[in-house]
C-alpha cells in the first residue's frame, strides 16, 4: 500500500524509523569506531558516545559531588572530553580515559571549591532547594559519604565507585585494574575500613 | 586506620565482598547478628553507603535534556570563540556604553579647552613644571576618567 505524499504522519513515521535505524547502528558501533567517525568529522559520533557514557559518568559523579553540582560537572566532563578527544590515540580503552578525565575534572571542583573557601557541606542548603524527594537527613548523610570519599586515599576511593556508583562486580574490577580477585577483595575490605574511620571522625 | 583492616583476613574479605553483592542487589536490609564486631561495623559501612546513594536507573537520569544542553553550551562557545574580541564592542549594549563614554570625555575636553577659567590666553609664562592651570586640567580629566570607570562598572 503507497502512502499518501505529503501526509505529515507518515513523513513523521518515517523519520522516527530513520531515527531508529541509525541508533540502533550506532548502539552496536564501538568506541573506538566512533572516536574515529568523530576524528573524520561526524559530529554525530560524539553524541553517540555521550549518550553510551553518560549514565556511567553521571552515577560516578553523584557520589562524590554534591547534588546541586552534578549536572554542571558532568557536563564539564563532556566539554573536556570534545576538546581533547582528538587526542585520544586508545592506548586505553576509551571508559578508562573517561574514568580519569572525571576523576581529574572531580579534583578541579574541590581545588576550586577550596579557592573559594566553601566547604563541602556549605552547599547543603543550596542542594537542599534543588532535590526533590530527598529528605533533609538523607542529604547531611550524603554530604558526610562525600566528604569522607575525598579523604580516602585514590585507590580506595576508585574501588569504591567502581563497584557502588559504576555497579561492576568484584571479578569485573579485577580485570580492569589488572589485579587478582583475592587482592581486589581485600582491597575493598580496606577501603571500606577506611571509610568508616572517615565517617566516625565526622560524627 | 584500625589496625586490623590492614592484617590480610580473606575470610573477611570474602564475607563482606558477598555482603556488598547482596545489598547492591537488594537481598540484604540488615545485619544479621554477628560475632565479628569488625565485620559488623564494616557491614554497617557498606550499608550506609547503599542507603545513601539507592540506585539510579536509566530512565531517572534526563540523558535526552542534558545533551540539548550540553549541545546548546557547545555552540554558545564556539560562536564566542570565533567572534573577535572587538565584535562585543558593537553589540547594542556595549555601543551604547562606548558612546556615552566618548561623549563624556569630548565634553571634558571641551570644557578643559575652552573653559575661561582654565585658558591662559595672552599669558606669557613659562616654564617647564606644572603650572596651576595644568594641575587643575590633570585633576579634572582624572576625576573625569574615575568617573567613567564607575559608571561602566556599575553598567555591567
Amino acid at each position: 500500500m503507497s502512502r499518501p505524499l505529503g501526509n505529515p504522519f507518515s513523513a513523521f513515521a518515517a523519520t522516527k524509523y530513520m531515527e531508529n535505524i541509525f541508533n540502533s547502528v550506532i548502539q552496536e558501533t564501538s568506541d573506538e569506531v566512533l572516536i574515529q567517525q568523530f576524528k573524520d568529522g561526524n559530529k554525530d559520533a560524539f553524541n553517540a558516545l555521550y549518550q553510551r557514557h553518560l549514565p556511567s559518568v553521571y552515577k560516578r559523579v553523584r557520589y562524590v559531588i554534591p547534588e546541586s553540582d552534578v549536572e554542571d560537572v558532568t557536563q564539564e566532563i563532556f566539554i573536556a572530553t570534545l576538546k581533547s578527544l582528538s587526542s585520544f590515540r586508545g592506548d586505553s580503552q576509551f571508559s578508562t580515559w573517561l574514568r580519569t578525565l572525571t576523576n581529574h575534572k572531580v579534583a578541579e571542583f574541590y581545588r576550586k571549591r577550596a579557592r573559594k573557601q566553601e566547604p563541602l557541606l556549605a552547599s547543603f542548603s543550596e542542594a537542599k532547594g534543588r532535590t526533590d524527594g530527598l529528605t533533609a537527613k538523607m542529604m547531611e548523610e550524603r554530604m558526610s559519604i562525600q566528604s569522607a570519599l575525598q579523604k580516602l586515599p585514590e585507590n580506595y576511593r576508585e574501588i569504591i565507585l567502581l563497584r557502588f556508583a559504576e555497579d561492576l562486580q568484584f571479578n569485573e574490577i579485577a580485570e580492569l585494574t589488572d589485579q587478582n580477585l583475592e587482592a581486589t577483595k581485600s582491597l575493598f575490605r580496606r577501603a571500606i575500613a577506611a571509610l568508616r574511620e572517615h565517617l566516625d571522625e565526622t560524627l | 586506620m584500625n589496625k586490623n583492616s590492614k592484617i590480610p583476613n580473606p575470610t573477611q574479605d570474602d564475607r563482606l565482598s558477598n555482603f556488598a553483592d547482596q545489598a547492591l542487589s537488594g537481598r540484604v536490609s540488615q545485619i544479621e547478628a554477628e560475632l565479628d564486631d569488625e565485620l559488623v561495623g564494616l557491614e554497617q559501612t557498606v550499608l550506609r553507603l547503599q542507603n545513601a546513594f539507592p540506585p539510579i536507573t536509566l530512565d531517572q537520569i534526563p540523558v535526552k535534556q542534558m545533551q540539548v544542553r550540553l549541545n546548546a553550551r557547545i555552540r554558545r562557545e564556539n560562536q564566542e570563540k570565533k567572534e573577535p574580541f572587538w565584535k562585543k564592542w558593537f553589540e547594542p549594549q556595549a555601543r551604547l556604553q562606548i558612546g556615552m563614554a566618548f561623549a563624556a570625555v569630548a565634553l571634558m575636553v571641551t570644557l578643559a579647552v575652552f573653559s575661561p577659567s582654565l585658558t591662559t590666553a595672552g599669558s606669557s609664562t613659562t616654564g617647564t613644571a606644572l603650572t596651576p592651570i595644568k594641575n587643575s586640567f590633570v585633576v579634572i580629566m582624572l576625576a573625569g576618567l574615575i568617573l567613567i570607570t564607575i559608571w561602566i562598572k556599575r553598567r555591567k
